[in-house]
């Protein structure tokens, strides 16, 4: 009897678990501009709905540059730059609960770190020019010679691409 | 380029006197810069006009290094004292300003000591800097020993990103999107535009006098007390322009251009009440906001760039 009412207390404790795993099996995303919905990942495929910027959205499938999502007016391939993954921060409490339950909450982690100050605005203001430091960034430069080779190294070919403009009535 | 230099003898003395008086304003108004900021809004528009015909004649930058030798020649007395043209600083004097800047900064926060990956960073770093609008600087980078989440840059070509956001990387692409975003500050000269208004605003209110003219520790005095102005936000619209670039120069570089995006999804999922993104958050606009307007900008642009690598075998571990 005992026996089996330890193995019911660990199965109940099992299944929020279970639960959590299943509902983020579809990646919660919001909108980030309001865009069409596509019936593929291409930019001249048909449109098969459409959402607005701030909607929820589920992921359903990455595909290169392409996501396929569920929103409100159907569903389809979107850019992957029209989509946030994740919850809104708005709703981004369980972080929060997480880090007070490991402790973490308030102490944050730059002090942590030993011998080392930090990065807060008293912190930085109280700095003091370090020129041994400096010369030891200075010492790592390199050539744009030795860019290219280590480019090279990685197979990486530059590319023409035009610098990317201010977008008027963008979301700035 | 000509046109603001037809007259050099003029210029020279105008440096002179300006100089001085920023020297004065420093020693006199150190605890209170912004004084001179509520003077007058004509000035400040003459200024912000000055300080964008002077950047768009520099593109050039050995013939902005000649010109500061020559005015400098020309007016010290003696040679060792230290100058510094604001109106229309030369390559040197934007390293020597970033060198104090970054100097101060490694005085918070030290290099990580890890020879491997300071030289790794420098790799990536200095190959996109290559496909930027500057490629000549004596590019540097570093990753500095702290557990926040940001990425500093200064004039002349300085960068700086922290242990913390760097464990948040997760392939080559994503380090080239923020290092290319710092680039893009230097190219740019966000933070120098920003020191140049205000030397050159307390200039021109006249609150200087030519008293303190030989002061040599003029540039430490004009970045304020130890690395504050690290801390200190760039207009909104200087970030947006450095996500723009920034993605651009790593995409031109090779990589898979959703580096920078990436680095700003994972930003914003970060809870704003962590101390780690206190500053970062402070100082620039949510992460959501700078991928919607990416998002904008980007449109249909990167349909075609199907090649970019990501490189993540070759990604370096911190240890």
């Amino acid at each position: 009897m005992k026996h089996y009412l330890k193995q019911l207390l660990i199965a109940g404790s099992l299944i929020p678990i279970l639960y959590v795993g299943m509902s983020s099996a579809a990646e919660k995303a919001s909108a980030l501009k309001n865009d069409s919905l596509r019936t593929e990942p291409y930019a001249d495929a048909k449109i098969s709905g459409s959402f607005v910027r701030g909607e929820s959205l589920e992921i359903i499938k990455k595909q290169g540059a392409w996501l396929q999502v569920k929103a409100k007016k159907g569903s389809g391939w979107v850019r992957l730059l029209s989509v946030k993954r994740g919850v809104t921060a708005s709703s981004n409490q369980a972080a929060g609960v997480l880090a007070v339950a490991s402790g973490r909450a308030g102490t944050g982690q730059v002090v942590s770190t030993t011998g080392v100050r930090g990065l807060s605005e008293q912190e930085l203001k109280a700095a003091k020019f370090n020129e041994e430091e400096v010369k030891t960034l200075e010492s790592y430069t390199l050539s744009a010679e030795k860019g290219r080779a280590f480019a090279k190294a990685g197979n990486l070919n530059s590319v023409a691409f035009k610098n990317l403009k201010e977008v008027k009535g963008g979301a700035q | 380029m000509s046109a603001n230099q037809t007259s050099p003898s003029k210029s020279s003395t105008q440096q002179f006197r300006l100089i001085s008086i920023v020297v004065a304003g420093m020693l006199g108004f150190t605890s209170s810069q912004s004084v001179a900021f509520d003077f007058k809004g004509a000035l400040k528009d003459a200024v912000e006009k000055e300080i964008s015909q002077q950047s768009e004649g520099s593109t050039a930058p050995t013939n902005a290094v000649s010109t500061t030798e020559s005015a400098k020649s020309n007016n010290s007395t003696a040679s060792s004292e230290a100058t510094f043209n604001w109106k229309n600083p030369s390559t040197a004097e934007e390293i020597t300003l970033g060198r104090e800047i970054a100097g101060n900064l490694l005085g918070a926060a030290p290099l990580v000591k890890d020879a491997a990956l300071q030289k790794y960073v420098n790799s990536v770093g200095r190959w996109v800097a290559s496909q930027s609008e500057r490629p000549e600087l004596p590019w540097r980078f570093g990753v500095i020993e702290s557990e926040d989440l940001n990425a500093f840059a200064a004039p002349g070509g300085y960068i700086m990103l922290t242990k913390g956001l760097y464990r948040k990387l997760q392939n080559e692409a994503q380090l080239a999107g923020v290092l290319g975003h710092e680039i893009a500050h230097v190219v740019k000269k966000h933070q120098l535009k920003v020191l140049q208004k205000q030397q050159l605003l307390n200039i021109g209110a006249g609150l200087l006098s030519d008293k303190y003219a030989k002061d040599n520790a003029m540039i430490s005095k004009a970045i304020g007390s130890g690395a504050e102005i690290s801390a200190r936000s760039l207009d909104k619209s200087a970030e947006y322009e450095a996500d723009r670039l920034g993605l651009s120069y790593a995409t031109r570089a090779g990589y898979e251009p959703y580096g920078l995006t990436d680095v700003l999804q994972t930003l914003g999922q970060s809870n704003t009440s962590d101390a780690s993104v206190a500053l970062l958050f402070k100082t620039h606009p949510h992460p959501d906001e700078r991928l919607s307007a990416l998002s904008e900008s980007v449109g249909g642009q990167l349909d075609k760039m199907t090649n970019g690598k990501t490189l993540e075998k070759r990604f370096y571990l911190l240890k």
